[in-house]
């Protein structure tokens, strides 16, 4: 149980791909704790990776339920280990920032509405289905996972909406 | 390290960023902080550059000259210390959206509200859009609100004016969310 020191770009651990978890040993349980202690310490945070704090492993934490876009629509704090989307559908935009890319912040499109599979924390396979802020969220998480920065997604400059395509 | 603002603006086309940027490269500056766009069919740079020697706009001599001469607009001025740094703004970040039938006087009456409430605008786009005969105007504000002024109350104020101007307008909250 420890709250750790979240990695910043250029750190080379946010840009690789994180390898899946074997087993849920005491390790693995550890990490999640470490994650949830993580998460909550950074207060207004709604999710963290294990990249975020240098563990090349496919899990992730989120809980959008305190904060005020996702408190009405969410599944409560969430586990991911070794998640997987495996249904996408809808478009949403958020201006989008990241604890790991401080002062910056952009617009990405995300899917509005994903199904997800993953293991808890107690080895149980689950989907759900989230929409809004939820999938938002889940989506920027899981990014990290394959070393993926919100930067990588930025979907359009403020003018984007000008730079529409003449009939 | 001096700091310099830098504007340049000319006709359009390819290769204006190449050439500018080859000549701040060349001269050893650092591109800070940078807005490149383009306006009506003109493309316009706003650069804050800084060099380590570099100390008053002689040092640059006529580095620019070459810009000029094809055709774009150099402006160059310094810094006073502190210049550089931008501004740590608290408070909710609104983006408010105008726009109806274009026609004089749209733009003042909007941002005078938020001057007269010391809203900070971050960004400003304008644009005339639309087929010719039936041009739209478009204004999008970035602002910052200060932590007196509620959302509420903004939009209250830009409900007057679409009244008064025959526009519409939206208010909406665009804080970042950090994830």
């Amino acid at each position: 149980m420890a709250v750790r020191e979240i990695l910043c770009y250029p750190d080379p651990r946010l840009k690789t791909v994180c390898d899946p978890v074997d087993e849920l040993n005491e390790d693995c349980d550890v990490l999640v704790q470490d994650l949830l202690d993580t998460m909550i310490a950074a207060g207004h945070s709604v999710g963290v990776a294990a990249p975020q704090i240098g563990v090349p492993l496919r899990v992730a934490v989120v809980d959008v339920s305190s904060s005020k876009l996702g408190r009405e629509n969410n599944h409560g704090q969430l586990v991911m280990i070794n998640p997987e989307i495996l249904e996408q559908s809808g478009e949403k935009t958020m201006r989008e920032g990241c604890m790991s890319v401080p002062d910056y912040t952009g617009n990405v499109a995300r899917a509005e509405e994903i199904l997800v599979q993953f293991l808890d924390r107690h080895g149980e396979c689950r989907a759900i289905r989230a929409s809004g802020f939820e999938a938002v969220a889940i989506q920027h998480e899981l990014d990290h996972l394959d070393g993926l920065l919100f930067l990588d997604r930025v979907s359009s400059l403020k003018t984007d909406l000008f730079r529409r395509k003449k009939r | 390290m001096s700091h310099f603002a830098i504007t340049i603006i000319g006709r359009d086309r390819p290769g204006i960023v190449a050439q500018v940027t080859k000549i701040l490269f060349d001269l050893g500056c650092n591109i800070a902080d940078s807005s490149c766009t383009i306006l009506g069919g003109q493309f316009a740079m706003i650069l804050i550059v800084s060099h380590p020697e570099f100390d008053s706009l002689e040092s640059f001599g006529n580095a620019f000259e070459p810009l000029e001469q094809d055709g774009l607009s150099v402006f160059t001025r310094i810094l006073r210390p502190g210049g550089e740094e931008p501004p740590q703004l608290q408070g909710q970040l609104c983006l408010i959206s105008v726009y109806g039938s274009d026609k004089p006087g749209i733009v003042y009456p909007v941002v005078k509200e938020l001057g007269d409430r010391q809203i900070n605008i971050t960004d400003l786009n304008t644009k005339l859009v639309g087929p010719p005969e039936r041009p739209v105007y478009v204004m999008m504000i970035e602002a910052v609100l200060p932590p007196a002024i509620l959302l509420e109350e903004l939009a209250e104020a830009m409900n007057e004016l679409k009244k008064s101007l025959q526009v519409d307008i939206t208010v909406r909250d665009i804080t970042p969310v950090e994830l």
